[in-house]
């Protein structure tokens, strides 16, 4: 896909964002706001309607097939409008489905969650690993992304000594779903809690490398998490660009003052950089040697800028910064929850370590 | 070499092997061991060393790249004139400090503002010659303020009378020639419009050159003292107070090629630290993330650059005016952090003093060096404050003070 196209592209995401979740929505639905809650329904919709959740699903599964830097710009505009759309997770399980997934599994879920109905919540990578070796399972698994509204679980789990991923559905019988609020009011997790759950063969994902397949989904994980971050990041300091123009004090707009302006032009500059790389990363071919190496790195670093940038944020607004009517809380909450995921900071820095002297 | 037309390689007119060609020509024509030769060496020796290395670039055709036809210059397309100074880089060529001004801001302004006299006068000494060039703008009282300018030029006749000082001026003392901007209208109401660009021969009586030694121990800078310098009006660069704006244009010349010299050069020292050279400190947690950390801020600044670039070939207008702004705004800091970081993780080891090796650009090897060396990124070209404040009120339109 050209640049142009991926423009376009990105104009219909906001296009429906800024007509189905304006920034006020946001913020009705985070203080928990009944009608606000009953229009996000209406906006999970419409993006089924407009195929966002088969975006990056191949088209012989009844996805688009479109391309990682496609779906870059799709977590560009959910983090922009803080939008509280369960996607990443059910991408991440078409990513998994589709890269080690046999095919039964491919024909049975991929269209599924291509048309919207399947939703689904994966293990974070540093979740610890269910065991079952027979038949049935328990046990119970934490930190599920958008697993409230999730009607697939793909756990990490082993079997027999070999590791990969199995496949839940949360109406089978002995499935407890418990949903968890998270600081972020945009999103929420859910922990699982699994009593003697039946598990037939063809549930299991258990690829020859699942070091591979994990890596593989750590990378997709981390471009579409710093798509989000820096989408909110860049939302949060437009706003405050905007304000600083006219918010008044000592007779002055307060825009005008060098403490202030230095700030922002630091911000700016962090973000325009962040762009750069993220769509350098984004754009990289599946094979390249360098994929994983720069794509976590990217995520740990523009992860980290749209959290200093979207806390400095409120900063800046001050005491109305401060308010939950407010959404600069929004953004920077999102940041952090998108920093948090799939690893933070050190432990994705530990790893590209490895990878540099790999390399 | 029987026909030393055979050996230019600007003849070669594919990417590749015009990539090949210059690889090869590096791996052969560099010595090995010049940092070491040149680790302490008399500036004198650096100088010398440095007018070989334009010599054997000469040789191939390649001692102004990016110079197009009209300059006298190879007319290489600008992907090659991108792989040339990648090149160049990554081999860790000589990088020519001495003739930063005379390879890049004098063609550009005299392309700019110059006279077809001018021009033939001067470059064929840059394209043919050794000649050094310096930059006389900044003054004790004009820094960050540099329209406040105080130097005066007032007009004689055919000619000039020159008085003021000037500073900050790298490799003054060995210059054969200045770009000197000078206030030839105390009255005009602004004080941006008061201000003409001139040709200053460094020979002339009246200019005494005393250098500056920097925080690095290295003797870069130097004070210009005029006092009574005649300068023929014919030297001149384009009309009467209309130097200001000349002097912007001269200033973003540089269209990124040298910058991408310097983040190649910083890139691959960084990759070679990681790969090769594996100092103890990479097994301390901490430092190993920390310089885990960089590689994603190194990467985007070369990406920037990159992009820099392309607009450049494209002919792209869009983000021009703003992007060389936020390269350098990214840029400098982040060589700052580096650098620092190096110094840090290297511990007493690194206190150590040792001399500097010239024509490294910021990859010295010498972390504390190379670190006190990246003040001249914050600072010069526009001050990152002066950065900071037109991004602020150019780009994000927040008003002025």
């Amino acid at each position: 896909m050209s640049d142009a196209d991926l423009d376009l592209l990105s104009e219909s995401f906001a296009d429906l964002l800024r007509a189905e979740w304006p920034i006020e929505r946001a913020v009705a639905f985070a203080s928990g706001d009944p009608a606000a809650i009953s229009t996000n329904e209406g906006l999970q919709r419409s993006v089924i309607e407009l195929g966002w959740p088969a975006l990056t699903i191949a088209e012989e599964h009844g996805g688009l097939g479109l391309s990682r830097a496609a779906m870059a710009r799709l977590y560009l505009a959910l983090g922009a409008a803080v939008a509280p759309v369960p996607m990443l997770d059910t991408t991440l399980a078409a990513a998994l489905i589709g890269d080690a997934g046999t095919p039964a599994q491919r024909e049975r879920w991929l269209p599924l969650i291509a048309s919207g109905s399947v939703r689904a919540s994966i293990s974070q990578p540093a979740m610890p690993a269910l065991r079952c070796d027979g038949a049935r399972m328990s046990g119970h698994a934490r930190g599920l992304l958008d697993g409230g509204a999730a009607n697939l679980f793909l756990l990490a789990a082993e079997r027999r000594g070999r590791r990969g991923w199995v496949a839940i559905e949360a109406s089978a019988a002995g499935v407890l779903v418990v949903p968890r609020r998270l600081v972020d009011p945009s999103r929420s997790a859910a922990e699982v809690v699994l009593d003697e759950v039946a598990v037939e063969d063809d549930a299991w994902i258990l690829p020859p490398d699942p070091g591979r397949v994990a890596d593989h989904l750590l990378r997709h994980a981390a471009i579409a998490l710093a798509a989000d971050a820096l989408g909110a990041a860049e939302s949060a300091l437009a706003s405050v660009i905007d304000y600083l123009k006219t918010r008044q004090q000592f007779g002055k707009v307060i825009g005008s003052f060098q403490a202030l302006k230095h700030r922002l032009a630091d911000h700016s500059t962090a973000l325009v950089g962040a762009r750069e790389l993220l769509a350098y990363v984004a754009a990289m071919d599946d094979e390249d040697h360098h994929g994983l190496l720069n794509a976590i790195s990217a995520k740990a670093q523009i992860a980290r800028v749209a959290a200093d940038v979207t806390r400095d944020c409120i900063q800046l607004f001050g005491g109305i910064g401060f308010t939950a009517e407010h959404p600069a809380h929004l953004y920077l909450k999102r940041a952090k929850l998108d920093e948090a995921l799939f690893e933070t900071g050190a432990g994705l820095l530990d790893r590209v370590a490895d990878l540099l002297e790999a390399a | 070499m029987a026909n030393p037309g055979s050996r230019l390689l600007t003849g070669l007119t594919d990417d590749d092997a015009f990539r090949r060609g210059v690889q090869a020509w590096l791996a052969n024509a560099l010595p090995t061991d010049w940092r070491t030769r040149l680790q302490g060496a008399t500036e004198e020796d650096v100088n010398r060393f440095q007018l070989w290395w334009l010599e054997e670039r000469r040789k191939v055709g390649l001692a102004t790249p990016h110079w197009p036809r009209e300059w006298g210059g190879p007319g290489l397309p600008f992907s090659r004139q991108i792989i040339a100074y990648e090149e160049m880089a990554r081999a860790d060529a000589p990088e020519l400090e001495l003739m930063l001004i005379s390879l890049f801001h004098l063609p550009a302004t005299l392309f700019d503002a110059g006279t077809q006299e001018q021009r033939d006068l001067y470059l064929s000494g840059v394209r043919d010659g050794n000649d050094v060039w310096c930059q006389g703008f900044s003054e004790p009282g004009a820094g960050s303020d540099l329209a406040s300018i105080r130097t005066t030029a007032a007009r004689d006749a055919d000619h000039y009378v020159v008085n003021g000082q000037k500073t900050w001026s790298s490799y003054a003392m060995y210059a054969d020639y200045c770009l000197l901007l000078v206030r030839t209208d105390p009255h005009a109401a602004r004080k941006h419009d008061g201000l003409s660009l001139f040709i200053l021969d460094m020979r002339s009586p009246g200019v005494t050159v005393r250098p500056i030694r920097q925080i690095t121990g290295e003797g870069e800078f130097a004070e210009i003292f005029l006092d009574d310098v005649i300068i023929p009006a014919s030297n001149r660069i384009g009309a009467e107070n209309r130097g200001w704006a000349i002097a912007q244009s001269t200033l973003s010349s540089e269209r990124g090629l040298l910058l991408l010299s310097y983040a190649e050069r910083v890139w691959q020292g960084y990759r070679k630290l990681s790969q090769v050279t594996r100092p103890s400190w990479l097994s301390d947690v901490g430092l190993r993330r920390e310089f885990a950390s960089f590689h994603a801020e190194l990467l985007t600044v070369r990406l920037m650059i990159g992009r820099l670039l392309s607009m450049t070939e494209e002919s792209e207008e869009g983000r021009l005016a703003t992007l060389p702004v936020y390269i350098k705004l990214y840029w400098a800091p982040l060589l700052q952090r580096y650098t620092e970081f190096l110094v840090r993780a290297g511990g007493l080891v690194d206190q150590e003093w040792q001399p500097p090796v010239a024509c490294t650009g910021h990859s010295s090897g010498v972390p504390a060096l190379d670190f006190l060396k990246s003040f001249s990124w914050t600072i010069s070209g526009g001050s990152n404050e002066i950065m900071r404040n037109i991004v602020a009120e150019r780009f994000l339109g927040l008003p002025r003070a």
